[in-house]
């Protein structure tokens, strides 16, 4: 395989969902900085279209609860055209977590999912006041119950040891003075809202939806002092402090540094984030800028850097079914894709708490693997789904010799990805081909039975160790 | 109330409340009403996948009393249902359930016992692709539009194909994915022709007579119609689904009067907040018509927000009494209003 290809396809792992070669073709056409523009500035997005969804399933039509919210969000990333996009929602879905369980709106909570991908790539800025109007995020952290004359910490804590510049970086009376600065900051009929959340309350016709609401004769307009600055600060004012902070250009470049380029940060990994930070100011806070300093460093493009992180439930389960051509239309079955990722660990829209979910290798335990592994075996090794017809087409039209074990697994491997393995894995796959004997063919092309053996050593290379790697 | 010197349509009331178990009083994601012969009120409950073992149909009348209910579980058995889309009384008084997913019509009795089914998946005459609308005519004929194969096929009431007519396409007398199906007092038939965003009109042998409707938002327009019937004197009722409102146009389909709706709290409601007090309180604070911010300023998320508003309407039928009814599966509920 070429070297740009595996770039290429490492490029398409980590700020998308992975990439059939068709896809990969065409990025490659285009070169790698051209690509990383168009990630980074999403045109139409082609993704299957809310009308369609709508009148199929009554429940992502009416949003009363989690699975049909879930199922909705997957539609978006299984047949976007900006996989970044969904990506980086997903990214700041885990770092600003916030769950059903407390809530149950599964509207708002797609509200922000939207709000997450009209201002994920612009202003950190406005993204943290977009965030602090979130109806879902106000009730998720009590800012309903930050009053003028009784104030609530917690989401004024949490946005600054969670959201933006991380503990040790701010004093106890920053908090509460950050708290006050967000009085009056709520959700219309707050009240109602909160008792119907707290019930779970259904009645008498359905969920009611949120929006934000400012209730100025709630607001403490006291002077407050935050950060060594002093002023009459209302909630802006505060985010204008926060981003303009080192520590908050460190703690949001650090965090995009592990999702999309390793768990772990070494000497090598602190020089990008350092060049992260400085796109962050030069850009005057803008994610795309540090978004773009990252994916064209030296460092993202390295050996070192691929195979580096471990796919998270989601990103796996959505690349496996693209990768499949699975999912294009409206199905029941999304159902049952939607309780896979709960399966492995990460139910959307339902992170375990406000700290989200626990990445790395904490993805991986034994009941989690099994999952993983027979989700993306099962996907994959049938011969009638299109992704898959189009993988042993391609492995066919390359590898005229299909009875040479070696050469069919190397061929597969280059065609589901490139996907890299050790020696020992590939001596495996290699001992599984020979095992279902030489590939049947006619007039040189799989038959049906030939085509199934190839399938099923597709569904082998997906039930790798390494096909877990991003 | 909306009006014209010819023509009247004011709200009388909402029934239903959503029901968030398997059986019983309520609805869960209704999707059509039928009329008995005894005033009874047929409810199409089409379930969400939580609640689908209780996908039944259920009786009540105008008075709010819930009669009775039938259903056979989700699925293809006997009986059974997995997407049903619409129903109508057939001229012999049984009840004709499409299901877009089984690609078949069952047949009930107003009791609910299963008589039959028709339909099998397929693109050829008589064949199913995700059967959506169905209306009966003055002479017990059966129209279903055939979503997915883009076309309507015409039945005699036992089920034996007669004939079709459209295939896909945005000319005249083609669809795309059509869902309602309409018949006037002259048994022409109105098809609303949902990605087209218009209601086609053709009289009973499938000629096309004239279109209704244009996309957009603006106030004589269509997005995504779902449900067309039509009263005694012609005027025509659409459920904009794409636009969560009813609109009406007079016989020569010249529009006359958009509704957003107005529900209040049905019978069932009222006995809700008897016992739940601390909700009916704080509802008694708040603004169900709120103004909402910008970016959610769709009629989509306006009605998710506005409890009064129509939200999901998917079909529109007329009782015998000139009742109009709004059929809405996101609020569980139908809002009646009096044509006069």
């Amino acid at each position: 395989m070429s070297e740009n290809v595996s770039i290429m396809a490492h490029l398409m792992r980590r700020a998308g969902f992975g990439a059939t070669r068709n896809e990969l073709e065409v990025c490659l056409d285009d070169g790698y900085e051209y690509t990383v523009e168009k990630l980074l500035n999403p045109g139409e997005s082609n993704h299957m279209p809310d009308d369609i969804i709508r009148r199929y399933h009554v429940d992502q039509s009416e949003l009363r609860q989690l699975d049909g919210a879930g199922s909705y969000w997957l539609y978006r990333m299984l047949t976007t055209n900006n996989p970044l996009e969904e990506k980086l929602a997903l990214f700041w879905h885990g770092l600003f977590a916030t769950g059903y369980a407390k809530l149950n709106q599964a509207r708002a909570l797609l509200n922000q999912i939207d709000m997450f991908r009209q201002y994920g790539f612009g202003s950190f800025r406005e993204l943290l006041i977009e965030l602090s109007k979130d109806p879902a995020m106000i009730l998720w952290l009590d800012n309903n119950e930050n009053h003028k004359e009784a104030i609530n910490e917690n989401y004024g804590r949490e946005l600054l040891e969670l959201f933006s510049m991380g503990i040790g970086n701010y004093s106890e009376e920053d908090i509460k003075e950050c708290a006050k600065a967000f009085t009056g900051w709520t959700l219309g009929n707050a009240e109602y809202m909160s008792v119907r959340a707290s019930k779970d309350s259904i009645w008498p016709y359905g969920r009611i939806a949120w929006h934000y609401e400012y209730r100025a004769d709630d607001h403490d307009g006291s002077e407050k002092k935050f950060l060594g600055k002093e002023g009459n600060f209302n909630g802006e004012d505060i985010v204008d402090i926060i981003v303009a902070q080192e520590a908050t250009a460190n703690f949001l470049s650090t965090r995009l540094f592990q999702y999309f380029a390793s768990d772990e940060v070494d000497a090598d990994g602190e020089f990008v984030i350092s060049e992260m930070m400085q796109a962050y100011f030069e850009s005057g806070y803008k994610v795309s800028a540090v978004l773009r300093s990252l994916f064209n460093s030296d460092y993202f493009k390295s050996e070192k850097c691929m195979y580096s992180r471990v796919k998270g439930p989601v990103e796996s389960v959505v690349g496996t079914a693209r990768l499949a051509g699975t999912y294009q239309e409206p199905t029941l079955d999304v159902h049952s894709l939607w309780a896979q990722t709960m399966f492995m660990g990460q139910g959307l829209l339902a992170p375990p708490t406000v700290e989200g979910w626990h990445e790395g290798v904490e993805w991986i335990d034994s009941g989690s693997l099994v999952e993983r592994i027979n989700f993306a075996a099962k996907e994959l090794s049938d011969p009638t789904k299109e992704g898959v017809k189009d993988i042993i087409h391609r492995v066919t039209a390359a590898q005229k010799d299909l009875s040479d074990s070696e050469k069919l697994v190397d061929s597969c491997l280059d065609f589901m990805g490139p996907i890299q393995v050790e020696a020992d894995t590939r001596e495996g796959l290699i001992q599984f081909a020979e095992s279902q004997g030489v590939v049947r063919t006619e007039e040189g092309y799989p038959d049906q039975s030939g085509s199934t053996q190839i399938a099923r050593l597709i569904g082998m290379i997906a039930s790798t160790r390494e096909y877990q790697l991003a | 109330m909306a009006y014209t010197s010819a023509l009247t349509i004011r709200y009388l009331k909402t029934i239903g409340i959503v029901n968030n178990g398997s059986n019983g009083r309520g609805f869960a994601n209704p999707y059509d009403v039928a009329f008995g012969a005894d005033d009874e009120i047929f409810v199409l409950n089409r379930c969400d996948p939580a609640r689908r073992s209780g996908i039944r149909v259920g009786v009540c009348n105008i008075d709010e009393e819930y009669l009775y209910e039938f259903g056979y579980g989700f699925g293809d058995g006997e009986g059974q249902m997995t997407l049903p889309v619409a129903m109508a009384f057939d001229s012999e008084g049984r009840l004709l359930v499409t299901d877009e997913h089984t690609n078949r019509i069952n047949i009930y009795s107003k009791k609910g016992d299963v008589i039959g089914k028709w339909g099998v998946k397929g693109d050829l005459e008589g064949e199913f692709h995700g059967p959506a609308g169905i209306a009966v005519d003055s002479q017990g004929l059966v129209y279903v539009s055939d979503q997915r194969n883009h076309r309507i096929q015409k039945y005699t009431s036992e089920g034996e194909f007669l004939s079709q007519w459209g295939t896909k396409g945005a000319n005249e007398a083609e669809f795309n994915l059509p869902w309602g199906i309409g018949v006037d007092t002259s048994d022409n038939i109105y098809v609303a022709d949902w990605r087209n965003d218009r209601v086609q009109i053709f009289d009973s042998s499938g000629q096309y007579i004239q279109a209704i409707g244009d996309f957009g938002e603006g106030q004589e327009t269509l997005n995504r119609p779902s449900g067309v019937s039509v009263d005694k004197k012609g005027n025509i009722y659409v459920t904009d689904w794409g636009n969560e409102r009813l609109q009406v146009y007079d016989s020569s389909g010249q529009f006359i009067s958009s509704m957003r709706g107005e529900a209040t709290l049905s019978e069932w409601a009222k006995e809700f907040f008897e016992s739940n007090q601390d909700e009916m309180e704080t509802r008694g604070i708040s603004n169900l018509n709120p103004d909402i911010p910008d970016h959610l300023n769709t009629p989509y998320h306006i009605s998710s927000q506005t409890e009064s508003y129509f939200w999901g309407p998917v079909s529109v039928r007329i009782d015998s009494n000139n009742r109009l009814y709004v059929v809405e599966s996101n609020r569980h509920r139908i809002q009646i209003y009096q044509i006069g």
